[in-house]
C-alpha cells in the first residue's frame, strides 16, 4: 500500500474465508483490506485507505462465524480461520436502512449539485435501492459558508469525517474539526489562513456535495469533463493527479484521493498554459540561429525529463555550456553523496519515511520546499508517534504540531551542523578505520559553539530515538547551494550507509532530480545564452512574453522524475499551437518524430528504462499499490570513503534573507495561476524590523546574484530571529539565474535611496 | 370455371345492350344547333351557385375555411417535435432551466452546449445555453430528460431562416417576460402524467 498506518502488521500468514473465498494474507490487516485483495465487494461511506478506519458509518458490517452480531470490517483484524460472510438479507437490510439515514433531509438538488455523477450517497442509495423513506428528523437551518477555496454546505454533509481525517493525518495543518452536536454537527474550519492543502484534500475526499471547490462549484458537471491523467509537475514530488478539462479548459484537478496526496499548488496552480500561440516561422527560424551560435544554454528546472534529454543531445552536438544552477547543484551534491554509499541514488523512498518512528529534517523550509515529503512526516507523526527533529536556523510555527525538537543552527553552519549530527548517530557504528578516525578528529566544543547545537540537544536527539526504529534523515536545498556542499553530502550519506537512516535528498525544484542525471552541467553560462524559461540573449519561455513560446508543462507530454525516485508520465490537457523544443532539435539535426521518442531514449546508466512513453503504466491498483511510470535502478558507483575537516564556518552577522517561496507557491508557473494568489513580500519577525528599522510597509530594494529584487517588507509575528523570508515565485524568469547559498545578507536601499545594513563583504 | 371458357372467343352469343346514347348531329347546322342549346343551358349555373354560395358564407357569414398561412396557422399536436422553447416559472418569472446539464449529456447529435457559474446568490446559473439547429435531429430526448419541464418542444415548426443562429440562443428560446401569461404548459415528452399527484407518497413525519 502506498501509506502504511497499520502498525500491527506482523507478517504472520493466516487464512480467512470471505463469501466462501478462501483468502491468504498475513495477520495485521483488517477484514475489509484481505476483501479488496481479493476483489470481494464490501460496500464502505466512510472509509478511506489512506487514513486509518474512520468507522462512522456502519455500511462495512459483516457477519463472522461465531461472533455475535455484526462487525465493522474496516477496523476489525482479520484472524486466522475466521469465515466472513459480507452479505445477507440481514446486512441488506441494515445498510439500507444506513443509507436512508443517510438521506434524511438530504437536499434533493442533485440535478445542481456538483458532486452528482461521482457522488457516493447517490450511488448508494440507487445500489441499496432506496426509494422511500421511512425516517424523519425536523430539517434545521443550515446556510453555505464559503471558506476561501472550498465552500462547504452542511445541508449535505453526511458527517463521514475524512475531511477531518485527511486534514490531521496527511496535510497536518489540523484545519478540520468536528463541531459535534448531534443532528446538527458539521465540520468547522479552525485555520483561516495557509490552508489551502487541507481543504483541497478535503474537497477530493468528501463522497457529497458538502466541501466543493468554489471556483469549481456549478460550472460544470462530473461527467461532463474529460480526465487526463498526469503528475503535478511543480515541487519534485511528481504526485498523481488528473486535469479535469472540457472545451479546452482546465476546470478542476482531481487525483487518486483514497491512495495518493496533492497540496494546494498541485490542486489550485494548475491555469498556467502558454495560450494563443501561434507557429511563427521567423522566430523559429532566429531560434534555430540562437541555437548555432549560443556559448551557453541557461535553463529552469520546470523541463520534463525528455526536453533535458534533447538539451544534453543538443550539447553535445553543438558543443554550448548548458546550465542549470539548482539542477547543477543537486548534481554536485549526489555525485559526493554516492562516493560514500556506492550508489548513485538516494536510498530513502516515502514509503519508508511514512513508517519511520524517527525523522531529522534538515536544512530544508520543509513545509514549504516539499509539502508531500511534510505529510509524509505528517504521517509518520501521526500514525507511528515518531519522534520528529527539525534543524533548522529558522522555526517554523506551520509544522509546531509536529515537530517534537527543533534544533537552531546558524546560517551557514549546515556543514557543523551535518558532522555533529553523523557524530552524535554514528557513535556505535562499523566505520572503517579513516572515517572513524574523521569522526574522532571533529572538534565538537568548537563546531558546537559555532553552530550554536548544544551537546545537550544532541544528547536529548539520541536518547529520544534509543528503543524507536525506522529511522529517516531528510535534507533539502539549504545544502546544495552551500558552499561546502559536497561535504555536507558525505556527512549525510555516512547515515544511510552506516547508520541505516532512510535518507531523502529532495530535489530543490521542479524536475531538479531529473535534469542532474540527465545533463551534463555546466557551472557558468558565458558569451551569447539561450534562455529557456530562463534569462538570456535568447529566451525561450513557456510564460510568453520571450522571443519564442514554448508549451508549459500542462501542454506538453513527457516524464518527471520525483523525489519518490519514480519517472511518472505527464499528459497533454490543454492545447498548443506553436513550436515546441524538439522542432528546434529537429531543424539542428536530431530526429524524433514526437517529443517522447525520447523517453526510450533515457539513460540507462543513470537508472532510467528503456520503455516507450506509451508503454508507461499509470495507475493505483485496489489495494493502493503504485503502478506509475517506473523507480529508476541505483547503479554502483565506485566509492571514496574520505572526509575532509570541516571548514572554518563564515558568519552570517546581522540582517540576512532566506529563499523561500510561500507554502503553495514554487516557481513563476504557480505565481501565475490566478487562484494561487500570494502576495510576494519580504516578511520577518518584529526583532528583525528592529535590526533593521524597517517598518511594516517599508519598500525596499537589494539584489541577490544579480537579480534585482524590489520588496514590500511586512513583519510577520509568528516569525522569529533575524532572518526574513524572501520569495522568488513572482520574478519571472529571472529566478533560474539565483544560484548562491540560499540564506545571504540583506544590504538593502529603502525607498528613499538610504543605503542600510551590513555591507562589510 | 373451366378452361374451355375462356377458349370460347365467339363473342357474338353473349347478351350485350346497347345503350340509348342520343343521336350525332349530322349536319353543320345540326352542330351549330347543339353547340348553342348546351351553352346556354341553366345547368352551368347550378355549378357555379355552388361557387357563390360558399363565397357568400365566406365573406358575409363568417365561414371562411382558408387559413392565412403563414398569418394563421393550424393547432398542431402538442407531442410534435419543432424548435425548442425555454420556458419560465409561472409565479416569479425566472427561467426554469437549472443549469443540470442533463440535455446537453443525452443530446446524441452534440447540438446542446451550455455553461453555468455559480452567481451571487449562490444559485447555480446558466451564463450561455445553445442549440446548434443545424445539428439537431428534434428527437426530443432533452425535452424527455429535462427534470424542470424547462426545455420543451414549441410548436414552431417552421426552420426556415436567413441564418442558422437565428434560433439557437437561451434568450431567443425563452418565453418573453411579457407573454408570460400566454405561456402554454407542455404535454409532450417527459410532462408530468395527468394523475401524478395522486401517485406521490409523502414522507411520514415524526414531529
Amino acid at each position: 500500500m502506498g501509506n502504511v498506518h497499520n502498525s500491527m502488521n506482523t507478517g504472520k500468514p493466516i487464512t480467512v474465508t470471505i463469501d466462501g473465498k478462501v483468502c491468504k494474507s498475513t495477520f495485521g490487516k483488517t477484514i475489509l483490506e484481505i476483501a479488496r485483495e481479493n476483489d470481494i465487494y464490501i460496500p464502505t461511506m466512510c472509509y478511506l485507505t489512506k487514513v486509518q478506519p474512520i468507522a462512522s458509518c456502519r455500511m462495512c458490517v459483516v457477519n463472522v462465524d461465531g461472533v455475535d452480531g455484526m462487525i465493522l470490517s474496516c477496523q476489525e483484524k482479520a484472524v486466522d480461520g475466521a469465515v466472513v460472510t459480507t452479505n445477507n438479507h440481514e446486512l441488506y437490510q441494515e445498510r439500507q436502512n444506513i443509507m436512508k439515514l443517510y438521506n434524511v433531509n438530504h437536499p434533493l438538488e442533485c440535478g445542481v449539485c456538483d458532486k452528482s455523477g461521482e457522488c457516493d450517497l447517490q450511488n448508494k442509495t440507487m445500489e441499496f435501492n432506496v426509494d422511500q423513506q421511512t425516517f424523519t428528523a425536523r430539517d434545521q437551518h443550515r446556510p453555505v459558508e464559503n471558506w476561501g477555496h472550498v465552500s462547504y454546505d452542511p445541508a449535505l454533509c453526511i458527517m463521514c469525517e475524512k475531511c477531518v481525517r485527511v486534514s490531521t493525518e496527511i496535510t497536518g495543518d489540523e484545519a478540520l474539526k468536528v463541531k459535534f452536536g448531534g443532528y446538527s454537527s458539521e465540520i468547522i474550519n479552525v485555520k483561516q489562513e495557509k490552508n489551502y492543502a487541507s481543504l483541497g484534500e478535503a474537497a477530493a475526499v468528501c463522497p457529497v456535495g458538502a466541501l466543493v471547490q468554489t471556483h469549481f462549484k456549478y460550472t460544470a458537471n462530473a461527467w461532463e469533463m474529460t480526465k487526463i491523467p498526469s503528475a503535478c509537475p511543480h515541487c519534485g514530488g511528481g504526485c498523481q493527479m488528473y486535469y479535469e478539462v472540457r472545451n479546452d479548459r482546465i476546470y478542476r484537478i482531481t487525483n487518486e484521493f483514497e491512495f495518493s496526496n496533492l497540496c494546494g499548488a498541485g490542486r489550485f496552480g494548475f491555469d498556467y498554459a502558454n495560450e494563443g500561440v501561434t507557429k511563427d516561422a521567423e522566430a523559429f527560424a532566429k531560434a534555430v540561429e540562437a541555437f548555432k551560435k549560443a556559448d551557453s544554454l541557461l535553463f529552469s528546472s520546470q523541463i520534463s525529463n525528455e526536453e533535458a534529454l534533447i538539451l544534453q543531445k543538443l550539447k553535445e552536438k553543438l558543443g554550448f555550456k548548458l546550465v542549470s544552477h539548482e539542477a547543477s547543484a543537486y548534481q554536485k551534491f549526489m555525485a559526493s553523496y554516492a562516493k560514500i554509499t556506492g550508489k548513485h541514488l538516494y536510498g530513502g523512498d516515502l514509503k519508508r519515511l511514512s513508517s519511520s518512528q524517527g525523522i531529522i529534517v534538515l536544512g530544508s523550509r520543509i513545509n514549504n520546499d516539499s509539502p508531500t515529503v511534510k505529510y509524509h512526516i505528517n504521517m509518520a507523526s501521526k500514525w507511528h508517534q515518531a519522534r520528529v527533529i527539525y534543524m533548522h536556523p529558522m522555526a517554523d510555527s506551520e509544522i509546531q504540531n509536529i515537530v517534537t525538537q527543533f534544533i537552531k543552527y546558524e546560517v551557514g553552519s549546515e556543514e557543523g551542523a551535518a558532522a555533529l549530527l553523523a557524530h552524535t548517530l554514528l557513535e556505535d557504528a562499523a566505520l572503517t578505520k579513516t572515517l572513524r578516525a574523521s569522526l574522532d578528529d571533529l572538534d565538537i566544543g568548537n563546531l558546537s559553539a559555532e553552530s550554536n547545537i548544544g551537546e545537550e540537544e544532541l544528547a536529548l536527539l539520541k536518547k529520544s530515538l534509543q528503543k524507536k526504529h525506522g529511522f529517516s534523515l531528510v535534507v533539502g536545498s539549504d545544502l546544495y547551494m552551500h558552499p561546502r556542499a559536497e561535504q555536507i553530502a558525505k556527512w549525510i550519506a555516512l547515515l544511510e550507509e552506516y547508520a541505516g537512516f532512510n535518507v531523502i535528498c529532495i530535489p530543490p525544484a521542479g524536475n531538479a532530480m531529473g535534469i542532474s542525471l540527465i545533463c551534463d552541467l555546466d557551472a557558468q553560462t558565458e558569451g551569447y545564452t539561450v534562455g529557456y524559461n530562463a534569462p538570456g540573449d535568447f529566451v525561450l519561455s513557456a510564460l510568453g512574453g520571450g522571443d519564442l513560446d514554448m508549451p508549459a508543462l500542462n501542454q506538453q507530454e513527457g516524464t518527471l522524475t520525483t523525489v519518490d525516485k519514480r519517472v511518472v508520465p505527464m499528459n497533454v490537457a490543454r492545447s498548443y499551437g506553436g513550436y515546441i523544443l524538439n522542432d528546434i532539435a529537429n531543424a539542428l539535426g536530431l530526429k524524433a518524430e514526437y517529443t517522447i521518442d525520447y523517453t526510450v531514449q533515457l539513460p540507462e546508466e543513470k537508472g532510467f528504462s528503456s520503455i516507450e512513453f506509451d508503454a508507461l503504466p499509470d495507475y493505483f491498483d485496489a489495494v493502493g499499490t503504485e503502478h506509475r511510470g517506473y523507480l529508476l535502478s541505483a547503479h554502483k558507483v565506485p566509492v571514496d570513503r574520505t572526509l575532509d575537516e570541516v571548514e572554518e564556518l563564515e558568519a552570517y552577522d546581522g540582517a540576512v534573507i532566506y529563499r523561500c517561496d510561500p507554502v503553495d507557491q514554487f516557481s513563476p508557473f504557480t505565481a501565475k495561476s490566478p487562484l494561487l494568489k500570494d502576495e510576494a513580500v519580504l516578511s520577518a519577525s518584529p526583532q528583525f524590523a528592529t535590526a533593521t528599522k524597517l517598518e511594516d510597509g517599508d519598500i525596499i530594494t537589494f539584489e541577490v546574484d544579480g537579480v534585482r529584487f524590489e520588496r514590500v517588507f511586512k513583519i510577520d509575528t509568528s516569525m522569529k530571529g533575524t532572518v526574513a523570508l524572501n520569495p522568488t515565485f513572482d520574478m519571472g524568469l529571472s529566478a533560474s539565474s539565483l544560484s548562491s547559498y540560499r540564506f545571504s545578507r540583506l544590504v538593502f536601499q529603502k525607498a528613499n535611496n538610504e543605503k542600510i545594513g551590513n555591507d562589510n563583504e | 370455371m373451366g378452361l374451355e371458357q375462356f377458349k370460347n372467343r365467339n363473342v357474338g352469343q353473349q347478351e350485350y345492350v346497347l345503350l340509348d346514347v342520343g343521336h350525332s348531329p349530322k349536319t353543320g347546322m345540326d352542330q351549330f344547333k347543339q353547340v348553342v342549346r348546351r351553352t346556354f343551358k341553366g345547368e352551368l349555373f347550378v355549378g357555379l351557385w355552388v361557387t357563390m354560395r360558399e363565397m357568400i358564407n365566406a365573406l358575409f357569414k363568417g365561414q371562411m375555411h382558408t387559413v392565412k398561412y403563414p398569418f394563421e396557422k393550424l393547432p398542431i399536436s402538442p407531442r410534435y417535435r419543432a424548435i425548442h422553447e425555454m420556458l419560465r416559472l409561472l409565479e416569479s418569472g425566472h427561467y426554469r432551466c437549472i443549469g443540470c446539464g442533463l440535455c446537453e449529456k443525452i443530446c446524441i447529435s452534440n447540438c446542446i452546449t451550455m455553461d453555468t457559474r455559480y452567481d451571487e446568490n449562490q444559485r447555480k446559473e446558466v451564463s450561455e445555453y445553445t442549440i446548434n439547429f443545424g445539428r439537431c435531429i428534434f428527437c426530443g430526448y432533452c425535452a424527455e430528460v429535462c427534470p424542470e419541464l424547462a426545455i420543451v418542444h414549441g410548436p414552431r415548426y417552421e426552420t426556415a431562416s436567413e441564418q442558422r443562429a437565428s434560433f439557437s440562443l437561451f434568450e431567443d428560446m425563452l418565453t418573453p417576460i411579457d407573454k408570460l401569461n400566454l405561456q402554454q404548459e407542455y404535454d409532450g415528452f417527459g410532462a408530468v402524467t395527468p394523475y401524478a399527484d395522486e401517485n406521490i407518497k409523502k414522507t411520514p413525519l415524526a414531529y
